[in-house]
Formats: C-alpha cells, sequence, structure tokens
C-alpha cells in the first residue's frame, strides 16, 4: 500500500489537471456544473492514481468513461496509459454481465430449496445470516464495481476505497480552505 | 526465566507507542501461543486458533531487533458461533528455523497505523528453544506446565480483553476436564518445558508466515506427533487432521477437534478466517469500530462510515464550485498570497535537483508546491525543501507567480489547441503544458512535461 501522503500529492496533481482542462474549455457554467465536473474530475484523479490495480477504481473509470462527454477528461486525467486502463475497465463490465446472469439462476434455484425451521438457535444464526446478507448488499452497492466481488474481494476492496477516500475528502478540503481564504484576502 | 520475562513482555508491549488494539492483539497471540502449547496433550482443551492469512503479511511493517522482527497477527474466530471450537496441534520441530527469520525483516508496511512490537526476548528465547525441541525425544513434552502455564496467564496483568479471552479458554479447559476422565498432569512443569512449548509454537507459525509470505495461498501448519509418540494421550492429537503435500499451491489446513473434517468445511473456515482478518483492519480503519465484534455490526458501520466520506466528497465539492465562480484553481495564487506561509517561507531555502531542465521544474512546481503544502500541512520544512527544486536563481519564481498570474485566460490559441484534446489527434503533452507554458518564453519540450507527471 503507498503511504497516504504520495496518494494525496497524485491525486492532486490529477485533479488540478482535470479542473483545469474543465474551466479553460468552457467560458461559463452554471454551478451545478461546475460542481459536477469537480466531483468527476477529483473521482477520476482519485481511480487513476491507483493506477487500475483495483477493481473499484477500473469501475469508476469505466462508468465515467460510459458518457461521451466525459471521455476526453477522463482520458488526459488517466495520462499515457489510459488505453490500457480503458481496456481493463472494459473487461470488467462484461464480467459483470456473466456475474449477473450466473446470480438469477442461483436465486431461481434456491428459492425452491425448503426452509429449515425453526427452532431458537437456528432462527437466530439465520436471522443473523440474513442481516450481514442485506448488509453486504449495501456495501456493494456504496462500492463502485461491487456487484460482482465475492465477498473476500469486497472487504479488500472496501479497504482500499476507504483509504482513497480519505485521501480525496483531505485534499479537498485543504483546496476548500484555501480558496477560501485567498478569497477572502 | 522465560514466564516472568515473556509476561513482561506482554505487558511491556501493552506500553509501546501504538494502537490498542495492536497491543491487545499481539498480546491475544502470546496467550494464544502458551495455550497452543498445552493444547496437543491428553487435555483437549477448547481453544481459539491463531491462523495466518496469506497477503496480510504485506500489510505489515516489522520493526528491527537485531535484524529479526516480526510480528504475530493472529485471528479470533469472534462470533459466538466458532468459540466453542477445539484446536489440536502438534508441532514439527524446524531446523530451518534459523532461515526463516530474515524473511521478516523485509517486510513492510507502510503506516495505516499497524505497530510493531518485537520483544527481542522472544526471538531469543524462541531461537534457543528450537536447539531444545531438536534435542527433545521424551513422550512428555508440553503436556506438563499446561496447569502451571494457565495459572500463570491467568495471574498476569493483562488488559480485560485478554482477561475475557483467558476466562473463556480457562473455562473451557475446565469443560474439557470434566469430559475427559482426570488424567494426572505430573507437575514436572519446567519453564524450559513451556517455552519449548511455546516454542513449537512460534515454529508453527512462523512456518506458516514463511510460507504465507512465500506463495499467497499457502497457509502451512506443519504437525508431528513425534514429540509425543509414547504417550497415549497421542490419540487426542490423531484426532485432528493433518494434510501435508509439498506443492505450495495448496492449502493447509488443520482440522479442528469436534468439527467436521471434510474439505468443504475446511475451506469453509479458511473462508471464514479470512474474512475475520480483513474484519479486522477494516475494524482500525473505521473510527468507533473497537468495541463492535460482530460480523453485521461492523458491516453496519462500515457502511455508514463509506457513506458519510461520500457525502462529503459531495459537500466539497459543492463548496468548491460556490466558492470558484470560474472553476480557476490558480494554484500559484495560493503561494504568491502566503496561504500557505510554511511554503512561502521555506523558498529561499531551497534545495536543488539537477536532473531536469529549469522549465519543466518550474511547470511542475506549483503543483508540487500546493501539493506539499496544501496537504502536509505540517509537514517538516526539509522535506518541502527536498521536493521543491528550483534551481540557482532564487528570484525566478517571484517573477514567475508575478506572470502566472495573468496567465489562466483561455486565449483563442489555447482554445484552438484544445479542441485537439477531444481530437483524434490528441497529444498528451499539450495539455500539461498549457497552464503554465504562457509564463515560460523559453523552449519548452512537451516530452519534458510528461516525464513530470
Amino acid at each position: 500500500m503507498r503511504p497516504p501522503t504520495s496518494l494525496k500529492k497524485e491525486f492532486l496533481k490529477k485533479w488540478i489537471m482535470g479542473l483545469q482542462l474543465c474551466s479553460s474549455s468552457k467560458k461559463e457554467m452554471s454551478f451545478l456544473e461546475r460542481k459536477k465536473a469537480i466531483k468527476l474530475s477529483a473521482d477520476v484523479a482519485m481511480a487513476s492514481a491507483r493506477n487500475a490495480t483495483t477493481r473499484w477504481s477500473r469501475a469508476l473509470i469505466s462508468n465515467a468513461s460510459k458518457d461521451d462527454s466525459n471521455k476526453g477528461l477522463v482520458e488526459c486525467i488517466l495520462g499515457p496509459e489510459s488505453e490500457s486502463l480503458k481496456r481493463a475497465s472494459m473487461s470488467l463490465v462484461l464480467c459483470n454481465k456473466r456475474n449477473r446472469s450466473k446470480k438469477i439462476l442461483r436465486k431461481s434455484c434456491s428459492i425452491r430449496r425448503a426452509r429449515k425451521s425453526s427452532s431458537q438457535m437456528v432462527m437466530a444464526s439465520s436471522i443473523a445470516k440474513r442481516l450481514v446478507k442485506k448488509r453486504t448488499q449495501v456495501l456493494k452497492s456504496l462500492v463502485p464495481g461491487g456487484g460482482s466481488m465475492s465477498e473476500f474481494s469486497l472487504i479488500e476492496e472496501t479497504l482500499d476505497y476507504i483509504l482513497s477516500l480519505r485521501a480525496q475528502v483531505d485534499v479537498m478540503r485543504h483546496l476548500a480552505n484555501a480558496t477560501e481564504l485567498l478569497n477572502r484576502k | 526465566m522465560a514466564s516472568p520475562e515473556m509476561l513482561h513482555c506482554l505487558s511491556t508491549s501493552g506500553n509501546v507507542a501504538g494502537n490498542g488494539t495492536d497491543m491487545t492483539v499481539f498480546e491475544r497471540q502470546r496467550v494464544r501461543m502458551k495455550w497452543q502449547q498445552e493444547q496437543f496433550q491428553q487435555q483437549q482443551q477448547q481453544q481459539q486458533q491463531s491462523y495466518f492469512g496469506g497477503n496480510e503479511f504485506s500489510m505489515f511493517s516489522m520493526g528491527g531487533q537485531v535484524g529479526q522482527a516480526q510480528q504475530f497477527h493472529g485471528l479470533i474466530n469472534g462470533d459466538s458461533a466458532g468459540v466453542g471450537d477445539l484446536l489440536g496441534r502438534a508441532v514439527k520441530a524446524d531446523p530451518g528455523l534459523e532461515n526463516v527469520w530474515p524473511e521478516f525483516g523485509k517486510l513492510t508496511m507502510p503506516g495505516t497505523g499497524f505497530n510493531v512490537e518485537n520483544a527481542g526476548f522472544e526471538s531469543a528465547g524462541i531461537l534457543n528453544c528450537s536447539g531444545f525441541e531438536m534435542n527433545h525425544t521424551t513422550s512428555r513434552t508440553s503436556s506438563c506446565p499446561l496447569a502451571a502455564a494457565e495459572a500463570k496467564v491467568r495471574e498476569s496483568v493483562l488488559p480485560e480483553k485478554i482477561a475475557s479471552a483467558v476466562g473463556r479458554e480457562s473455562f473451557k479447559k475446565r469443560k474439557a476436564d470434566k469430559v475427559q476422565s482426570p488424567k494426572v498432569v505430573a507437575e514436572e512443569e519446567t519453564k524450559d518445558k513451556r517455552i519449548k512449548g511455546c516454542a513449537e509454537d512460534g515454529e508453527s507459525k512462523i512456518t506458516e508466515a514463511n510460507n504465507n509470505k512465500n506463495s499467497t495461498t499457502t497457509t502451512t501448519t506443519t504437525a508431528t506427533t513425534t514429540t509425543t509418540n509414547n504417550n497415549n494421550r497421542e490419540t487426542s492429537a490423531d484426532t485432528s487432521k493433518v494434510s501435508e503435500v509439498q506443492k505450495p499451491d495448496y492449502i493447509h489446513v488443520r482440522a479442528r477437534r469436534g468439527q467436521a473434517t471434510d474439505s468443504h468445511s475446511l475451506a469453509e473456515r479458511v473462508r471464514r478466517e479470512k474474512i475475520s482478518e480483513r474484519m479486522k483492519y477494516l475494524q482500525d480503519l473505521v473510527p468507533g469500530c473497537n468495541k463492535i465484534t460482530g460480523k453485521a455490526g461492523m458491516l453496519d458501520e462500515i457502511i455508514n462510515y463509506v457513506q458519510s466520506l461520500q457525502r462529503q466528497v459531495e459537500f466539497l465539492s459543492m463548496k468548491l464550485a460556490a466558492v470558484n465562480p470560474r472553476l480557476d484553481f490558480n494554484i500559484d495564487n495560493f503561494l504568491a498570497k502566503e496561504v500557505f506561509p510554511a511554503c512561502a517561507a521555506n523558498f529561499p531555502t531551497i534545495g536543488m535537483s539537477s536532473e531536469m531542465t529549469n522549465p519543466s521544474y518550474l511547470h511542475y512546481d506549483p503543483i508540487q508546491q500546493v501539493a506539499t503544502c496544501g496537504v502536509e500541512m505540517g509537514i517538516n520544512p526539509a522535506e518541502i525543501a527536498l521536493r521543491r527544486t528550483i534551481s540557482a536563481p532564487v528570484s525566478i519564481p517571484d517573477t514567475f507567480l508575478d506572470s502566472c498570474f495573468t496567465q489562466i485566460q483561455p486565449s483563442s490559441t489555447w482554445d484552438a489547441d484544445l479542441q485537439n484534446l477531444y481530437g483524434p489527434e490528441f497529444h498528451q503533452g499539450r495539455l500539461m503544458s498549457f497552464p503554465s507554458q504562457a509564463a515560460f518564453t523559453g523552449p519548452i519540450d512537451a516530452s519534458n512535461l510528461k516525464m513530470e507527471m
């Protein structure tokens, strides 16, 4: 795992790059547009800082590249390796489709399975299992590209994702504070 | 000599600066080691198993003492379901033990808050004991000091977590005692034997850890029943299964006593333990997760944390959009107006690097400076000086800044160039040179800039 400060630096670099590109390309942007641009460049910069080593970053990049208007921005931020990165993220999308169909099959089979019933202990453990399952589902929806991960890799990805999110929030906060200070002077 | 020192190490390791969780985990590990060496005796005790996950060692940073460092990271199946498990484990003397140790010195992990405690004594003691182990041929291996060890463990000063774990284990032991016909434990306890027992376990863990380091999918427990051969208590050890395969891509798992030993449940157990290992890391990452032990509760916390982080990103991007009507993040402004006083103060005291040309540096600089200053506000000046490699004429930065104020207005030429960005003949370097190119009168090589990024 990279030390957090270098991660932040890389993220900041790429983010500023993307922002400058955005700002120079459009003369006037509404508030929402600006916010979207900021967030998008931040996300893509963060994902590219991981260099497609993690699934969530690949998923993020592929999602961002789907939209044509963002494509140019994404390419810039990604840099010279953009082609290979995009290829990697595209394969992820295909993987997702396959997994989804598998899951549908599995679900239809399991519905028919008889439910064991209800001594107290079995109930408790099955309740616990259901809780865990529900929460894993939620977590999968939160982490980008989480839909097709096994439970184990989901946890790993969450770890990495949390770290990157933290770095992102830190950098953004610093920048916001600095801009505020600047405007005040 | 060993036991008080060992326990002393246990308590002192807690004083080492670091995470509270680490300390208790480490100590838990030590306690577990002691338990395990009591393990493969006649007394079948219920015990928690320690298990090494595969990739985790890459995340551990080892401080070295005498060039050797190790950190044990054990796993406790925290769920109520796993509590009643027994571990039967026998450890084989590993004559190659000494070779294992240097490996650990190479493992590093950049800070996620994990700390390394190494009781130098520990390594020395265990190494010594491996000698014991090899010479030892009698049947009564470490059966002896079980009661004593347990008593010692109970007496020792431990944080409540350990105490509760110990209490649990001792309770299980009592239960096991009732179950079995009370066999006499000869009180030949010598501390040597206890150390040896620890050594055995240490070896097993080390071989495990070593193999884990070597191959990410292999965890090995080497078992031997040679040392306890003459015992009829041997039979208890036999109930556990050992799979020893020479090929590196098999996962070696020991089945616990009283559990199904088919491959499915073994794999299940491996999987579960890997997952709980990871959850431990998450526990350290997510603030406020230390008290929660259940999987569902922790998942809940994690979800909340991720959601809050994402919401923070949204909010901050909105704030930035509001503060910046034109989205011009003029970094140089930050420096010029001394938003980061530390940076400005450091300007004169710049170190130099001679690898790249001037203009490239100057381009690289603003972003670097903001990165260093904005991100590491309190960072020590030496680092900043190192990073900000500005060449000899120190006056350049000031003039550069002044000139840069005016440069980020979109000009017609720039627009035309930017169109090309989206076009087929997109040149990477062009984009990077835009923000600062106007400032440079000298020739800037696009490739130079590419090199920076």
